[in-house]
């Protein structure tokens, strides 16, 4: 395992549909404008989708109270529909680009997806990264879930 | 945010010969001979991984005679471990919306 891209959240989920319509969904600026819908009173002023390597990937979210929340990445690898890589930040910790590596693989009419996101840290936690940390979060995820 | 003791749990779990200590306790090893059988490094080298996951507060030992005992200390990995389960649930969410939105896209004609 190398320390520095320490895998740290896996999600793995099968759709019952080709690999092109789910690799466009997961494309898609109005999944975008969904996925930060947290709750009937919340709305997504602004979701941007650029899909070329390079281009950027935005969604901001307004909650009941009117503060917004914002994430954003750029694409570094677009290969339809097969793989599709992005940088990923959450702006609560905006000194910390994530990768998200996504894998779509087609079986029998349905989809399986593989999202890895590494990189997470944060400043009080990058400390620390002298001992690569990283490495450790999945691995203990697997135990606790053991 | 990360509080100091969640901090050194990072920390305690940031070698993976520590990883393999903490995994073999969850497996149910109990004395410190099982727990550190076969790992191929000097004893003085085990013991201060060991004693790095005690101050954590992730591995307590109890002195049975000459058995020494270990244990997990699940509290010391609930905050470690609700932090990571925060993550998860972020993009769970968007499996979730991607899921409907293709629900969704087949109704349509």
């Amino acid at each position: 395992m190398t320390e520095e891209s320490g895998e740290v959240v896996r999600v793995e989920r099968t759709f019952a549909a080709p690999a092109e319509d789910v690799f466009d969904a997961w494309t898609s600026p109005e999944v975008m404008r969904r996925w930060f819908h947290a709750g009937p009173d919340w709305d997504t002023p602004d979701a941007e989708v650029d899909l070329r390597v390079g281009g950027k990937v935005r969604v901001v979210m307004r909650r009941p109270d009117g503060t917004e929340a914002e994430a954003q990445g750029e694409y570094t690898l677009i290969d339809r529909p097969h793989r599709l890589v992005m940088t990923w930040t959450f702006d609560d910790d905006p000194s910390n680009e994530q990768l998200i590596e996504l894998s779509f693989s087609e079986s029998e009419g349905s989809t399986t997806v593989l999202m890895i996101n590494s990189g997470i840290s944060t400043d009080e936690r990058r400390d620390h990264q002298d001992e690569g940390w990283h490495g450790c979060l999945d691995e203990l995820d697997r135990i606790l879930a053991g | 945010m990360i509080s100091k003791m969640a901090n050194d749990a990072f920390k305690a779990l940031a070698h993976p010969l520590r990883r393999d200590i903490v995994e073999r306790i969850s497996r149910g090893a109990a004395t410190v001979g099982e727990v550190t059988r076969d790992f191929g490094v000097s004893k003085p080298t085990i013991s201060r991984h060991l004693k790095l996951l005690e101050e954590a507060g992730v591995v307590s030992r109890v002195i049975d005679g000459r058995t020494h005992r270990l244990a997990l200390r699940p509290e010391a990995l609930a905050e470690v471990s609700d932090w990571i389960g925060s993550q998860r649930e972020r993009w769970e969410r968007l499996f979730d919306v991607v899921g409907e939105y293709l629900a969704e896209r087949k109704e349509r004609p």
